[in-house]
């Protein structure tokens, strides 16, 4: 969530091997100890949640987009 | 404390009709406690404002409605058919004080498109700021997003948004409008490269068509 401008660049170079290239970006790893390491070497620059599985790029940007709160009741004749 | 007895006392005297008695069977108090010195319209059912000043009691809460919101599922771009799923039930408060703002007649809702809040009552036309793509001129399109439904002295806000029961809300889309051409000069420097860009953008016109309050039986069922 949070950027790594002006941190050590070591810390960088982790958010970096996870895929963390911009603020707000999401990635998905499996549960293992080295990613476990990583993220607990940037843990108060991230937020982390288990999910069942990983969703893909466009099902991600899917769920931001927001709801149209509108839809066609009656059509006029076209 | 003062406003709590005074809801109660109003309320005792209306839940047998669910409608506004005129404004001479208001209490003394809810008479003197009106929050706005303005005119405002009588409800249908006082068809005589005898009394000339303003009818409905305010009642300063506008209960911020606990009515979680189940989650549609995303829609499609221009045109989604409203999925009817069990909803939770509504709140004591909302369904307290739903029958007051039903009876205030002149509602205005906060309608979003695309997230978008549009501010708005019976009658208004509304110029999207984009082109609508996907409906002709006379498609009527039902608006159920909206994040607070009010009349002049009660407002329901939603948390963030409102049960798509509360309301009916319908657009009907007008047409389209376009702005006056835009030109635009991009010239590179040091060269005698210029281009000129062109750009006339289309509006979706809509004019809310209808906007109601539904009774709490209907909501319930």
């Amino acid at each position: 969530m949070r950027s790594g401008i002006g941190l050590p660049k070591r810390t960088q170079g982790v958010l970096k091997a996870l895929g963390l290239r911009k603020r707000m970006k999401t990635v998905f790893y499996p549960v293992t100890p080295e990613v476990a390491g990583q993220i607990m070497k940037v843990k108060e620059l991230v937020a982390v949640r288990e999910v069942e599985k990983a969703l893909s790029k466009e099902e991600l940007k899917e769920e931001r987009r927001p709801d149209a709160g509108y839809y066609l009741e009656s059509a006029a004749p076209r | 404390m003062l406003s709590r007895t005074l809801r109660k006392s109003v309320l005792d005297t209306k839940l047998s009709t669910s409608t506004l008695p005129p404004t001479f069977l208001l209490p003394f108090r809810a008479r003197c406690f009106n929050s706005t010195t303005q005119h405002i319209d009588s409800p249908p059912e006082a068809t005589d404002a005898t009394l000339g000043s303003s009818s409905v009691p305010s009642v300063p809460t506008s209960d911020n409605s606990a009515i979680p919101k189940a989650n549609s599922p995303p829609t499609s771009i221009p045109t989604a058919p409203s999925v009817p799923t069990s909803r939770p039930a509504l709140s004591d408060s909302v369904k307290e004080l739903l029958p007051l703002l039903r009876a205030q007649p002149a509602h205005f809702v906060t309608a979003h498109i695309h997230a978008q809040p549009y501010l708005v009552t019976e009658g208004d036309i509304v110029r999207l700021p984009f082109h609508m793509p996907g409906v002709v001129p006379g498609d009527m399109l039902r608006l159920n997003r909206a994040t607070s439904i009010g009349s002049r002295d009660y407002t329901l806000k939603g948390t963030p948004y409102l049960d798509e029961r509360i309301f009916e809300c319908r657009a009907r889309v007008m047409g389209t409008e376009a702005e006056p051409m835009r030109t635009k000069e991009k010239k590179k420097r040091r060269t005698r490269k210029t281009k000129t860009v062109k750009s006339k953008h289309k509006f979706t016109i809509l004019r809310i068509a209808e906007l109601k309050v539904l009774p709490v039986e209907e909501i319930e069922t």
